[in-house]
């Protein structure tokens, strides 16, 4: 603690000498990308966010009241593979709706455990109201196309066996649907349930909670949101049969995102349609669901979806955008942090532990700050923000570092050894054709 | 018609036998006259009709007379063939089967006909009379496709209409409690919840709207690209090929391009799509369509007569001990054994007598046939009228059988149980004289101390070998 309060003294006293320009010499890394790209940008945008929706009350309200006028039937489809333990609290959370004309259709990808047997039961018992056992596993996709193809419903909603809804969620993700009737798909906000069970999970709820879905409200006002969740996604049957469904994954939540938007449908995030999920209670299981994002952020937005980038007669300028910027903020600046490491070994090598004590200070100020002043804007909280304060040095890490280098080893592995085509997520069988067509 | 045709009276010996064919002009009680009647027909439909009129006929003197087929060749169906005494192809074998009249009609004559209380009562004797009058002892349930249950007891179920056969399970199941027949497993049936009948459709339907109007498909996912859907998708109207709708690549190799990991109905009705269908079971008789789980499951036995059962033919069978549980100032003969078996333990702690009891009807068969069913009814509960009103409440009584009554008088020297039901006696005899002449009544008691020292079966055991010596 001697070093860091030594280091601390020696930065005040530094500055008050260098100035402003060296200063940001620097720290250019913070003060170009983090702060104003994540900080500033996020606190306009959701300024505009705030205004945006006192003003559009009346519509909101409106758009919710030709949905119960209307009261389409909604199908939620649910695949998944030894996922039977979780579909009574599913089914229960359901029950539990504001809006009640939905179907549920469970596709059970495979299961090799009591899955069929859960949901056969449930089915006797008029819980769910389609099961479909797939003996052999297909994967995710072809599971969520499977309850696709019998889908009845005006729209689907997308759930991942482990979730939970709130009471109102299904009416707050369709509602969308009627304010604007260019949207094709809604992604809903998924917050973390088991946030206390480890720090793994508490960090994880930090980041949901901050990164994510404010990074979402914000993408979403920008007209760049590029991911909806498979946890809880919400999609135009139309719309989901013009693009014929799910491809295969891993990524296969961004990936029909994609696929959405390219055909011309604007994507929206509700954050007030809220869905809770567990996430990996250990880091050895959060490194190997990061790794599986991250490459296939290379797999599909870099190769799949390259085309996004020609300017051709299907060329969108928000497409583009919404491509250069998950590609820029991911992948660029994941490679300039090291250039940025390396600039400053070079050119201060003498200053080296002052920088790297300052960083982490500065990032936690930003992140303190930011938690206490997003929490205005955001409408549902999932836990007191209290619970946050001890862990925001250690967001520092999370991100700085423990994503930073996941994230490099998941780009290293995809473009150099494909190595998603190796994920045992989804069945060899498919992967091997995946690879094969190059998709 | 009163009288037959003198052609249609054929004379064997001391016999003499009608025979009707299909365009005779006869009435039932014209049988009463003839030792046998000769069915001259193959029209099933006519000799079914015939020989079910004979044997559901009131009187004994029909019902239990010989039937015997002429016709050209032999009887498959079980009913009838278990119903008639045989067949004959021509008149010239009338010899053969005089023997085996002679002995039916010798059998009946040593039977004792009384009336029954209760139906169940009725169809027990009714077919008991017909096997021993045959010296069957074999009750066995045969596949019938006409029978309501799918099952038919020839000499029980005739009694009943294919819609009402069910009961016939029922009564057979209370024949063998009360120790007439003993059984052994036949087959397990399910009725329909509605009507008892046996005869159901069971068919697959959609578990939404249970129509059975559906059609199903094997569902192709396509592994490239992730398509699921039925086979019809990947067909096209020029070739034989697979073709994928999403990804337009041909479907060349199961396992390696495609499988197909399910398969999946689809209701034409009202379009739901399933894959485990809903059975369920449409009644033939009453259309009601069952959820399986909801059908009736039934044991189907085949039935043995037993000594027991074979006196009831020379007895007479007045009732099921069922009949008299529900009559007011009884117990039934099981609560009773408690009851005895409770008191035995008091004696044991307090120093008195208690008595077991008995007070039969002996001539019960001869007195019930003559004052008919209802007033069968009256004069037990008359008995038992009196018999409550000279006992005291802690003394119980519970029936044995239509004619037997237990009781255990408490708390009172034997000498003093014995005047009771004396008393008893001499009050029923009075009050039958009074309302029936002509009839008489005649009824033994016994009462004996109750012994701490044995069971209250033992002495239960005891006291019933008693009466049944004496009757």
């Amino acid at each position: 603690m001697d070093v860091i309060a030594q280091e601390v003294d020696y930065f005040f006293s530094y500055i008050s000498e260098v100035g402003t320009n060296k200063l940001v010499r620097i720290f250019w890394f913070f003060a170009i990308f983090e702060f104003s790209r994540l900080f500033v940008v996020d606190l306009l945008a959701l300024i505009f966010i705030y205004l945006k929706r006192k003003l559009t009350k009346k519509k909101r309200k409106e758009a919710s009241r030709q949905l119960f006028l209307y009261n389409p039937l909604i199908s939620i489809i649910v695949p998944g593979k030894n996922e039977g333990k979780h579909i009574f609290k599913l089914v229960s959370s359901l029950k539990e709706q504001t809006y009640k004309n939905y179907e549920l259709i469970i596709v059970d990808d495979g299961s090799d455990d009591d899955t069929e047997l859960i949901c056969k039961s449930l089915k006797k018992n008029n819980l769910i109201d389609v099961f479909i056992r797939n003996e052999v596993r297909g994967g995710k996709a072809s599971g969520a196309n499977t309850a696709l193809r019998v889908a009845k419903g005006d729209f689907v909603i997308h759930l991942d066996a482990d979730s939970s809804l709130d009471r109102d969620a299904i009416e707050q993700i369709i509602i969308p649907f009627y304010e604007n009737p260019d949207v094709g798909a809604v992604g809903g906000n998924v917050m973390v349930r088991n946030y206390t069970e480890s720090l793994a999970t508490t960090l994880q709820s930090f980041e949901y909670n901050d990164a994510i879905s404010i990074g979402r409200m914000v993408s979403s006002y920008l007209g760049v949101y590029r991911i909806i969740s498979g946890a809880f996604g919400a999609f135009r049957r139309d719309a989901l049969e013009q693009v014929q469904g799910w491809d295969i994954g891993p990524g296969l939540d961004g990936d029909i995102t994609v696929k959405m938007r390219k055909v011309g449908y604007k994507v929206v995030f509700e954050d007030r349609a809220v869905c809770q999920t567990s996430v990996p209670n250990s880091f050895k299981k959060l490194t190997k669901q990061r790794l599986r994002w991250d490459k296939s952020l290379i797999r599909f937005r870099l190769r799949k979806h390259k085309d996004v980038f020609i300017p051709n007669e299907n060329f969108s300028i928000l497409n583009f955008l919404a491509f250069a910027e998950n590609i820029f903020f991911t992948i660029v600046l994941n490679m300039k942090w090291y250039f940025y490491i390396i600039d400053i070994v070079i050119n201060f090598p003498g200053i080296l532990g002052m920088i790297l004590v300052m960083n982490f200070f500065l990032y936690t100020c930003s992140n303190a700050f930011k938690l206490l002043l997003f929490n205005f804007f955001r409408e549902r909280k999932n836990s007191p923000i209290y619970i946050y304060f001890p862990f925001i040095p250690l967001m520092v890490l999370y991100h700085g570092y423990y994503l930073r280098i996941v994230r490099t080893i998941a780009y290293i592995k995809e473009i150099f050894f494909k190595s998603s085509y190796k994920d045992a997520w989804n069945p060899e069988k498919t992967s091997i054709k995946a690879k094969q067509i190059g998709i | 018609m009163d009288k037959a045709i003198e052609s249609d009276i054929l004379i064997h010996g001391p016999f003499e036998f009608i025979r009707i064919h299909e365009y005779s002009s006869y009435t039932l009680e014209l049988f009463m006259a003839y030792d046998s009647v000769i069915i001259e027909s193959n029209n099933r439909d006519f000799v079914e009709k015939l020989v079910r009129a004979i044997r559901t006929h009131n009187s004994t003197d029909i019902y239990l007379k010989p039937i015997f087929l002429l016709k050209s060749s032999k009887v498959e169906d079980p009913l009838i063939n278990n119903l008639i005494d045989g067949v004959i192809f021509s008149l010239d074998q009338l010899e053969l089967i005089t023997e085996y009249v002679k002995q039916i009609i010798l059998r009946i004559k040593d039977f004792v006909f009384v009336k029954s209380i209760s139906l169940e009562a009725d169809i027990i004797s009714r077919a008991i009379y017909l096997m021993v009058s045959r010296e069957k002892t074999e009750l066995f349930a045969w596949l019938y496709l006409n029978s309501g249950l799918g099952y038919i007891y020839p000499e029980a179920s005739i009694q009943f209409s294919p819609r009402d056969e069910y009961n016939i399970l029922s009564i057979l199941d209370t024949a063998e409690e009360e120790g007439l027949f003993t059984s052994e497993f036949n087959d397990r049936i399910y009725l329909c919840a509605n009507c008892q009948t046996g005869i159901l459709s069971y068919r697959e339907v959609c578990p939404r709207c249970s129509s059975s109007n559906s059609k199903a498909e094997d569902l192709v996912h396509h592994f490239p690209c992730a398509y699921v859907g039925p086979i019809s998708d990947f067909k096209n109207a020029i070739d034989d090929e697979l073709n994928c709708p999403k990804c337009n690549k041909n479907l060349n190799h199961i396992g390696v391009d495609y499988d197909k990991p399910s398969l999946l109905h689809t209701c034409k009705k009202c379009n739901h799509n399933y894959q485990d269908y809903h059975v369920k079971a449409k009644c033939i008789t009453c259309h009601n369509d069952n959820e399986v789980e909801n059908l009736l499951p039934r044991t189907i036995k085949n039935f043995y007569l037993t000594k027991k059962g074979k006196n009831v033919a020379y007895h007479g069978f007045i009732s099921t001990s069922k009949d008299f549980n529900k009559i007011p100032g009884t117990v039934t003969f099981d609560v009773f054994k408690i009851m005895l078996e409770y008191e035995i333990e008091r004696l044991r702690q307090n120093n008195s007598t208690s008595n077991i009891a008995y007070l039969t009807i002996s001539n019960a068969g001869e007195l019930y046939s003559r004052i008919g069913i209802e007033r069968q009814k009256i004069l037990i509960s008359e008995m038992i009228r009196i018999l409550r009103k000279n006992l005291r409440s802690s003394d119980f009584i519970a029936f044995y059988n239509a004619s037997t009554l237990i009781l255990s008088l408490n708390d009172i020297p034997t000498k003093i149980a014995n005047n009771i039901l004396n008393d008893v006696v001499k009050i029923t005899t009075i009050l039958l004289k009074k309302n029936f002449k002509n009839v008489e009544i005649h009824i033994e008691t016994f009462a004996k101390p109750l012994n701490i020292d044995f069971s209250h079966e033992i002495q239960l055991q005891q006291l019933i070998k008693r009466f049944e010596k004496e009757d």
